[in-house]
Parts: C-alpha cells; structure tokens; sequence
C-alpha cells in the first residue's frame, strides 16, 4: 500500500516541516489525520510527513475572533466550548457531520481544507464567516482569505504549509442566526450539496448582513454573492427568501456524478440556501 | 413463543458467541501460515476482448514472484461457479483463465508473491495486447440481430441460445392467461426495472490453499458452499475429491454472494503451481465488481381482475442479465415467477423470461434470489390494481393470498432448472401476519391521512405480501452425525454452513432439544469436508428446515441408542423412558434416572461402544414463510427525500429455533432491503467499467438511517420441518421495497417503478403530475 | 528496506515493534496477531478496524503505525480478563447484537468509549456513535439495545 515510503517523519516544528518538504523535492507528502492522504495511495509518495507533532493543534481567541491551529480535528472543533458559542455554534455544528465518529476524531480542520475536495462541509461554513487562513512557506507566512487560498491550491500549492484558520469576530447580537444544511443519499455520505448561512436583522427586521455560502456545487464552496446582494437591506419576508433561493439556483455551477445530476443539485441548492436561511431567521426572531 | 420445548424456541447465546465477541481467531484471514504468499489477480480493463499476446516474463523475473498463471498455463475445463448440487442447472460457460475477458474486471491471469506490493508491481509487469471488441452492455440490446457474441467458445456448454447471448429461457402457464384476461373487469400492465445491487458482506472474499503434508490441497475459505466448492476445484484443476479438502471457518457475511466458487481455483492453481501456500483476498474495490451482483431485471406484469378483487390473471415477462457468465442464471429468474406470481390464486399465470449475457460484472445468487425483483413488481401493481377497484390493499391481499391447503401448481413447472415438485401449502400464518403488520404500523389510522395538510412532508403507509421457500424441493440435502462423549456431551458434526446467522446455533439446539440435554452439552464442528458429513450449503433458507432435519434425525438415532442402553442400566423397558435435562429417567411417580454421563461411561468402558450414528435429509417440498410487510414514510415534496419512519414486519416462519436470532434475521433481511429500494447501486459507465466499486460511493444503510423496526414473529407448525421450523433469512428482504413504493404512492400520488427510488426520481415524478404530464415510471 | 522501531501499549502492555516507514496500524496489528481488529474496506468507511487509540475510537486502515509513537491502543483482545468478558461483550451475547461477527470487534470499542466518556447515553448517542460502523447482518437495532442495556445497567447503579 505504501511500500514505496522510505521515511515518516514527525516533526516538532513547522520550520522543520518546511525544510523536510522542501528537501523532499515533490516526492514528499504532508500529512496530519491522514483520513484522505491513506485513501488516495499516491504510489510517487517517498517521504511523509507528519505535522501533529509541531503544534498547530489549538483553538484560541485572536483578537475579536478565534484562531484554530490547522492540526485541530473535527471532533475537537465539534466539542470545544468556543466553537459551539462562536456564530451560535456553527462550526462545531459543521464539525459534527463529516463522517463518522472514528473520521472527526482524525480528520483535521487543515487536512480537510488542503485536500480541497468540492463536497467538503467545514469550508463552506467557514467560507460563511468570512474566514481566512495562514500558510507557512521557508520564506515567511502569510495570511489570506479561504477563497483566494482555494483558488491558488487549485493552480499549484506549491511547498506551502496550511498552518492555521483565522475566524474574524461575526456579527453578533440578538438578531443573528447561522445555520448549516446538509444533503446526502444517507446520514454519513458525502454531502450531495451543502448550505452555510448567516444571517443579521436590524430592528425594523431588515436584513443587515447576510451570507450564504455552498458545497459541492462548484469546484470549490463558493459564496452566492448576487443572492447576499439582493436580499442586503430589504425586509426579511417569505417571497424575498424565494428569490435569493431563485438566485443561488442561477449562481451555483454543479456537475452530474453519480450521486445526483446537475439539475437535482441545483434544486438542492435553492431549497437547502432557503431552509438554511430561515433557520437562521429563527435563531434571529423573525417569524416568516 | 411456545413454552413447548426445552431448548428449542429459546433465545440461548450463540454458541459461537464467545470467539466472536473476544476477537479470536475464527476467520478465514486470521491464521497465518510460514512461508504464504499473496495472490492477485489482473482484472480486464475492457468489457469485452481477445487476448492477442500475453507475457508474463517480467513478472516472472521480479524477486519475489513464485508463480504467474495465464490461460497457457492451466487446464481448460469449462464450468459454473455457481455453488449448486450436481450437474449444476448453470451453464457451463467458465474457465480458470481464458484467452477472452467478457468483463471489466474479468481474469486475465494471477500472480503468487511474497508481499502484497510485489504481487501489485508483478501485475503491472504482465504485458497483455488486447484485441477490443465492440461490448454489449444493453441488456435490451443483446439478442439484438448483429449483437457481438459473448459466449462464442465451442467447448462451453448448457448455454440456451449462445449465438444471441441467451444464457436462459424460461416459459410456464398454468391455465390460459388469454382466457383470464378475457374475463377480468380490469386489467392493469406495467413495466418495472430494478438494478444491481451488491452484497457488501463486510469481510470480503477470501480464500487460503496450501498443500498439506500429504499433499493434499487444503482449502480454507470463506465460503457457503464447501462440498460444492471441493468438488468443483477438482474438477477445474483436475484433481480428485479425495486429494481435495475444504474447510469453512466463520464467514464475515455471504447473503448468496459466498453460494459460488470465486477465488478458490485460481488461488488452488497459484499454489500448486508455487508450492507454497498463497491467500488471494479481495480488497473492497474487487468485491464491488470482481464477485457477484444482484440480476437487474426489466419486468412487465399484467393482472386482471373481476371488480370484486378476485385477480383472475397474471402474465409476467422479464428480461434480466446475468453479465458475463451464467451462475446461477436459470435458477434466480425462474424464482422471479414460482416464488411470486403463486402468493395469489389467479387460477391463469404464465412467466416467461430471458436471460441474457452482457459484458458486465456477473450476477449469481443474492438473498431473496430473484424474488425482490418480483415482488417489487407484483406488490406494487397489485396496490395499483386495488386502488383503481377501489379497494383497501389489506383487504384486497386478504382475498387473493394463497391458503392454508392450497397447491401451488406453478412451483410444479418452475423448478430448479428442470420439472419441479407441487408445492402444497401445510402451514401458512399470513392472515395473522397481516393483522398483526396492520396494527403496528397504524395501517386503519394512517392510510390515505398523511396527505393532507399543509407543508412539505407527507406522510404515507404501504403495505406487501411476500414469501419465499424453505430449501429447494427434492435437490437441497444434509447429513449429520453425532457421537456421545464421557461427560454425556455429544459431538454434533454437520456438514451446515453456519455463515454468520447462527445455523450452528440453530443445529445444536435441535440436537439438544431432541437428545434431552442443554445446549452446553452440544459440541458442533460444521462445514468441513474432511470431518463432517454432507451438506449442500447454506442457500435457499435451508440450514434450519433441511440440515436441521438430518440433525434432527441423526439426534432421534443417537437418542434411541441412550435409551436402549438406560434400559438396560435401569432396568425398565424403552417405552417407560424419556431424556431432558441431561438424564434418562423413568416416567412414572417413582423416578429412576441415569445421568447422561453414566450412560457415556456405562457405554465407553464397560459395553466398549460408541454411541453414535448419522442420518441424511431432505423434502420432497418447500414450505413457504409468510411475511407481510408495513411501512410508513415521510416524503420531502420539496426534495423528493424518502425516510422511511417506521418498518413493520410479520414473519411466519414456522416455529422459530431461536426467535432471537430469527428476529437478527429479519432485522438484517429489512436493512439490505431498505437500500435495495432507496439507495443501492452499482453503477456501470459506458464502457462497462464500475463507477462506483466504493462504500463511498455505493450507499448501504447505516445505523443514522435506520427506521423503527418492529418485527413479529407469526408461529405455526410446519409438518416437514423440525419441530415445526420453515425458514426466516430471505422472505424479509422481499417486503421492504414495494412497501415503500406504496407508501409514497399513499403519502404523495405518484408511483416510481425503477429502483432504487432516489429522491430525484420522486422529485420529477412530483413534477409531472404537477404539470399534468404522465411520464414512465409516474402515474396519475 | 529501511524500517524505523515504535514504540506503543497495546492492551495496555508496552510493546515495541520493528514498523516500514509506510505501514498502516491495522497491518501492523493484525502482523501481530491482533486478528480482532478486522480488514474491511481500507478506506475508512466501514469501521471494521476500529480500534481506541488514547481512548478514542479511531479506523486503524486509516492510522500510520508510526502515529501512533507512545500512544495507548485498545483492541477487542483488550477488553476481555481471562474469561470474563467485558459488560457489553456479555450485552450483545445476550440480546442477539452478533451474528457473522465480522464488525464486532469494532462496535465493541466505539461502545465502550461511549460509555467511559457518556455512561449514561442515549439512543441517540448510540446511534451516532453505531453509524460509524457498517453492519450487514443485523439491522443495528439488537446493537444498539445491547449498548443501551449495559448504559442503563449503568444508570440503575447509584
């Protein structure tokens, strides 16, 4: 299976990660929970590297907002009080269902993201919260928003290294509400299409900020923008959740595969944007 | 449950239970043997294709390599797989290798290394020219004029029609269907379609051989079918039985999937050949699409009926694929009809069915063998029939439903390959099944009421009558011997295959029951062809009616011996005495008892005899279980989402041996049925490759999906079995899906007739009624 | 082929062990002899392999060996004392919850790490933690009331 492996090695830091991966010339492969780099078997994989040992397991507020190191698993992040607080726990709601028990208590938040698969749950929601992530090169660190770091993983990673995700302070108040949806053929399939929203009332019960954010319906999540913008402003009502379902029908970009075809995952799409959105006009008050 | 019996009909532990649940080395895969290889084999990349050149140099050459097998190097013996009793009623349309692949997935040639990466590069190293050739992958497609031929191979034999691709040909009436269509009031005629469905046992196919000390071939395998597996390796590797020896460890699940030689003759081949043990096991990816499926099947049924309900006719055509060989292919479709269309007393029924070969992984037996395709058909247009008469469905089954007493004459024309045996029904709890089912589920409450209201989730319940068999009339047989020990415990030896259910379990308490000991006082060695006596196998819900009857008999044998000899020790005549609870013992007021332990010692040293004997069995019929199935359902109009909220199920399985594990059995049956209709397929692309060959992709139910299960044991009395037994391991898998398939129609009006039923297909379905269109597979 | 030594407590006895750089737990343990710990799918899907690896249910096809360097690793061999079992070996013996066996081992660790963090849990909880392992024998529902039993056993001791 992995007979072709000359040498794991464990790390205690992330400059010493670096420096592995770098003298591994593209034959060296990062891995922390290892739920998707033992299922791919890249047969031209010589050296692993293991970064659960170079501390970025951690969950701590930065700041306004919260900072989660890229080793931290999803069954941490599910039952970390800060999570299950944080946009009225969203995250740790998402957590809570990427696959089995077994699979949260390995899989981690950084694995999760750098794998990029275009079903994944957690970054859609992060994507909701307008999150950004770190990434460590021998050059130096830099910060950046989720979406452009999954554009550039598209184009070529290159030696970089996923180190931590960065969750800037959500609108808060009474009169917010976030929500997460998932569709799947069974309880623990991959998601079909998922749904992140959250959502922000002023006191006349107009929108003041809202986002809406969707898995597996595009190469990556994406965020329904023109939806965002049609409903930003306007009174919370029935027919305006049905024309920013009508518009994240027109956004979204998904394919045919064998768990849905395009057409059903763009029904999804609408149906899952409006029952996510309506959970958060709950959580906000707001009665439709 | 009757409080008749001792140890029958008690819910002891399985008997197996301790290894099992300490994690003990009971499978095929958890020895290991010095010196084994690892086998694999080099599957086709293309459904259909000549191998033009093949050189297995390199792979020879690679260190580590200690055998390599193409067609060149072994015999050419043409055979089934399928795990049936001699002369199998499958063609004979197989070769260990072959110079022709019919399947993605098909041998092309095996290799035997010292590790499992070098076997892997040792593939890689084979060089194979293939000569492609244009696949047949439409089922519909492949009698067509001008169809490539699969099977174009002369020495192949007991193919129906090769030259079309026609593995099987199937034609029986009872009575004129023409005749009963005439006289019906309403006649209703749809067409059904149902996929492949894989078997997913969690232990996959796994087989050992070595070559023991006297050079015999040992086969350790996970398998339900010993005897046939011995005697089909030594056919195939042109070996004799006697040098052949087959034993069966606990099976990590078989559901039909292990009622085939798979792996065991190409592995016996590798090793001699290397003279080395070598364990060829497969990885979940080749057990998706390198074992067995279900048949799909294309399904056109028409019945009629006079307006008071009475279904006068039933005419049922189904065209199925076997894929690229024919295991099992006769056998599956002609349950399709004799197991199906008799549930109902329509004095007209004609079945006729092709069976075809296409460049597909193959199909073989799958629990419930053809008859979920059946029902999913007749169930479900009889609910349609019911409701266009405008008749409740409970009351419309209860008026056509086979009887206590009746024959089923259709069984007579449909069996097993050949002229079967009239089936007469001698027991029969259906009545009682459905009452039961109907008040679990709330049938009187729920029906029709769940689609009203406002809001995207509607509710419905729906109901099936299903059956199935209890071994195959006048072909499926058992032995059994028993021994007495010192400690008046006996050695039970059974040719069974216990494959996870609990046959061994079942067995020891028949022996108890009949010998008057507890069940600890049972000693069982099962599916061993050295040691114990014959036994078809596990397949046609025949452990606990046929091999439990050998016991039974082997028992009664054993038993007349310990009393004879008791009789002596007491001094009483036979007549007086009777055994339970581990003693002899006089009936009447001044109790005189032997322990069974005095007569094993009385017998052991001082008459110098073993008590032992052996019987055989078999039935020259097959009782029918019973089961009505219920289920209520919740549908998402807004995402055609099926949840199934709660499942009820009623068996009549005659008396139950062990109703604990008889309800294990249901329970299990419902679950697999449940992805059967909902969310199971393996999905073949364009080029005959799967697509799906995954737990990822292919979706079984997990524990998250479950329903409320309710499951009710229905107890009658069946003469042919032991104490009373039929059979319980496939009827429930047949209910599920028609169940289901109506309650949709209850909760929401539409009918969707390919299975699975995927969200999206409700979904559209809702659609078109909605838009006034009728499309295929929806109804008004 | 260059092999590395790891160091870990199996069962709770210290074990050392000559592991390949690649190797995966479940190879590791069932090379051992741990032949509880059961090769189902090899991607993490079936649960089969599970074993409590620091006390948590983990799928160990899915484990490098060399993870899990001075690590605790419970398997079904582990639960067990001599002959007597483990309370919810004797659980699912007694309420039908085995039949081929084959995913056990695994049901029995999820199980038991269920109960040593939630001993009183709930069948929802079960369920959830049940869901992690494929079943194609039993339907789940013998499992579950095997686990619940042993919780609410737990629940009755004050």
């Amino acid at each position: 299976m992995f007979d072709q492996v000359e040498a794991f090695h464990r790390p205690g830091t992330v400059r010493e990660a670096l420096r592995l991966l770098e003298s591994g010339k593209g034959r060296a492969r990062i891995v922390a929970g290892a739920t998707d780099v033992a299922v791919q078997r890249d047969q031209s994989t010589r050296i692993l590297i293991d970064i659960t040992c170079a501390g970025l397991s951690y969950i701590r507020r930065e700041g306004g907002g919260w900072v989660v190191g890229a080793t931290t698993t999803m069954a941490e992040v599910e039952q970390a009080a800060g999570m299950r607080t944080l946009a009225n726990g969203l995250l740790a709601r998402t957590a809570a269902m990427c696959g089995s028990l077994q699979n949260r208590n390995r899989a981690t938040v950084g694995g999760n993201i750098a794998n990029g698969s275009p079903a994944a749950e957690l970054p859609t929601a992060l994507l909701a919260l307008d999150a950004t992530v770190e990434v460590a090169t021998l050059k130096g660190r830099r910060t950046m928003p989720l979406a452009e770091y999954q554009a550039a993983r598209r184009n070529g990673g290159g030696r970089a290294l996923l180190v931590e995700v960065g969750i800037p302070r959500p609108p808060g108040g009474a009169r917010t509400g976030w929500a997460f949806q998932k569709f799947g053929r069974t309880a623990l399939d991959i998601s079909v299409v998922n749904a992140a929203a959250g959502l922000q009332l002023d006191a006349k019960g107009r929108v003041k900020s809202v986002r809406i954010a969707l898995g597996a319906v595009a190469p990556a999540a994406m965020r329904a923008q023109a939806a965002e913008v049609l409903m930003t402003g306007r009174p919370l009502d029935r027919a305006l959740l049905a024309e920013a379902g009508d518009a994240v029908a027109e956004e979204v970009r998904p394919i045919t595969d064998v768990r849905a075809t395009a057409g059903f995952r763009r029904d999804l799409s609408r149906v899952l944007a409006m029952r996510a959105l309506e959970e958060c006009a709950l959580q906000a008050g707001c009665r439709l | 449950m009757s409080g008749r019996h001792s140890v029958v009909g008690r819910n002891l532990r399985k008997v197996d239970g301790f290894k099992l649940v300490t994690g003990a080395s009971a499978f095929t895969d958890d020895i290991h043997l010095p010196g084994m290889l690892c086998g694999k084999i080099l599957p086709s990349p293309h459904a259909h294709a000549r191998i033009r050149r093949i050189d297995a140099g390199k792979a020879r050459a690679l260190p580590g390599v200690h055998a390599v097998l193409t067609y060149r190097d072994v015999p050419r013996v043409p055979h089934t797989t399928a795990g049936q009793a001699w002369p199998e009623p499958s063609p004979y349309d197989t070769y260990l290798l072959d110079s022709k692949v019919r399947f993605v997935g098909d041998r092309v040639a095996a290799v035997a290394a010292e590790t499992r990466a070098i076997a892997e590069r040792a593939l890689r190293l084979i060089e194979v020219e293939y000569e492609v050739l244009p696949p047949v992958l439409d089922m519909e497609q492949a009698m067509a004029p001008g169809a490539p031929v699969i099977h174009d191979e002369p020495e192949s034999t007991k193919i129906y029609d090769a030259s079309r691709n026609l593995a099987g040909h199937i034609l029986r009436e009872i009575g004129n269907v023409q005749e009963g269509f005439r006289e019906a009031d309403v006649i209703i005629e749809r067409e059904y379609r149902t996929q492949r469905q894989q078997h997913c046992p969690i232990e996959p196919h796994v087989t050992i051989c070595w070559l023991d000390e006297n050079n015999r071939l040992v086969i350790r395998t996970s398998t339900q079918v010993p005897y046939h597996t011995r005697r089909q390796v030594a056919q195939i590797l042109e070996l004799p039985v006697s040098r052949v020896h087959v034993i069966k460890p606990r099976i990590g699940g078989g559901f039909g999937g292990k009622q085939e030689m798979l792996l065991e003759d190409i592995c016996g081949a590798l090793t001699l050949a290397s003279r080395r043990p070598v364990k060829i096991e497969y990885t979940r990816e080749e057990e998706f699409y390198m074992a067995r499926t279900r048949h799909p099947q294309i399904l056109r049924l028409k019945m009629g009926a006079r307006r008071d309900g009475t279904i006068l006719a039933s005419h049922m055509r189904v065209l199925a694929t076997t894929g690229a060989y024919g295991s099992h292919s006769a056998t599956v479709q002609g349950n399709t009809g004799s197991k199906v269309l008799p549930l109902y007393r329509a004095p007209h029924m004609r079945f006729e069915c092709d069976v075809v070969y296409t460049n597909a992984p193959v199909a073989g037996a799958f629990r419930g063998y053809g008859c979920p395709q059946g029902f999913f058909a007749q169930e479900t247009l009889a609910d349609e029939l019911a409701h266009e008469l405008g008749i409740d469905p409970l009351e419309f089954h209860r008026r056509n439903v086979i009887r206590l007493g009746d024959v089923d004459k259709l069984s007579a024309q449909l069996g097993e390959g050949k002229e079967g045996l009239p089936r007469v029904i001698r027991s029969c709890g259906l009545p009682e099944c459905m009452e039961r089912g109907a008040a679990a589920i709330g049938w009187e409450k729920k029906r029709g009421a769940g689609r009203s209201g406002s809001g995207n989730l509607k509710r419905g319940v729906g109901m099936a009558c299903t059956m199935q068999g209890s071994g195959i009339a006048g072909i499926d047989w058992a032995s059994a011997f028993l021994k007495m020990n010192e400690d008046g415990s006996f050695t039970l030896l059974a040719g069974a295959s216990d494959v996870g259910g609990g046959a061994d379990t079942v067995l020891a308490q028949i022996a108890a029951e009949t010998l008057g000991v507890t069940l600890d006082k049972i000693v069982i060695t099962s599916g061993d062809t050295d040691f114990t006596p014959f036994d078809v196998g596990a397949y046609a819900s025949s452990t606990t009616i046929i091999s439990g009857g050998a016991v039974r008999k082997a028992a009664a044998k054993v038993r007349a011996q310990v009393l004879e000899l008791a009789s002596k020790m007491l001094g009483e005549p036979v007549e007086k005495l009777d055994c339970a609870g581990n003693e002899v013992f006089t009936v009447c007021e001044c109790r005189k008892a032997v322990t069974m332990t005095d007569v094993a010692l009385q017998a052991l040293y001082k008459e110098k005899l073993q008590i032992m004997d052996g019987a055989s069995h078999f039935n020259t019929d097959s009782p029918p279980p019973f089961c009505a199935t219920f289920a209520e359902v919740e549908v998402d109009t807004e995402t055609g989402q099926v949840k199934v909220l709660h499942l009820a199920t009623a068996v009549d399985c005659g008396v139950a041996i062990n109703p604990m594990q008889a309800e294990g059995q249901v329970e299990g049956a419902v679950a697999q049925g449940l992805g059967y209709a909902l969310t199971e397929e393996l999905v073949l692309d364009g080029a005959g490759r799967p697509v799906n060959p995954s737990f990822l992709d292919y979706k079984m139910f997990s524990a998250k999906d479950m329903p409320k299960l309710t499951t009710i044991l229905v107890e009658t009395e069946e003469p042919l079995g032991p104490y009373g037994a039929k059979s319980i391991s496939e009827v429930p898998i047949n209910g599920p899906t028609p169940a289901i398939a109506n309650a949709i129609f209850d909760a929401v009006g539409v009918r969707i007739r390919k299975l699975p039923i995927r969200p999206e297909d409700v979904l559209n379905a809702l659609r078109a009624r909605e838009a006034g269109r009728v499309e295929e597979g929806a109804a008004k | 082929m260059k092999t590395m030594q790891l160091r870990v407590k199996v069962n709770g006895e210290p074990m050392e062990w000559s592991i390949a750089p690649g190797e995966l737990l479940l190879d590791l343990l069932r090379r051992h002899g741990y032949y509880g710990v059961k090769r189902g799918c090899e991607e993490g899907e079936c649960g089969a392999c599970t074993v409590l690896l620091d006390g948590k249910p983990v799928n160990s096809c899915l484990v490098f060996a060399a993870q899990v360097e001075c690590g605790e690793i419970l398997t079904v061999e582990g639960m067990a004392r001599g002959d007597r079992l483990d309370p919810l070996q004797e659980a699912f013996l007694d309420h039908g919850a085995v039949q081929c066996g084959f995913c056990t081992s695994g049901m029995l660790l999820s199980a038991k790490a269920l109960l040593e963090r939630s001993p009183h849990a709930t069948a929802e909880e079960v369920t959830e933690v049940m869901a992690g392992h494929y079943c194609r024998c039993t339907g789940y529902l013998k499992p579950v009331e095997a686990v619940l039993a042993v919780a609410s056993k737990k629940r009755g001791k004050r």
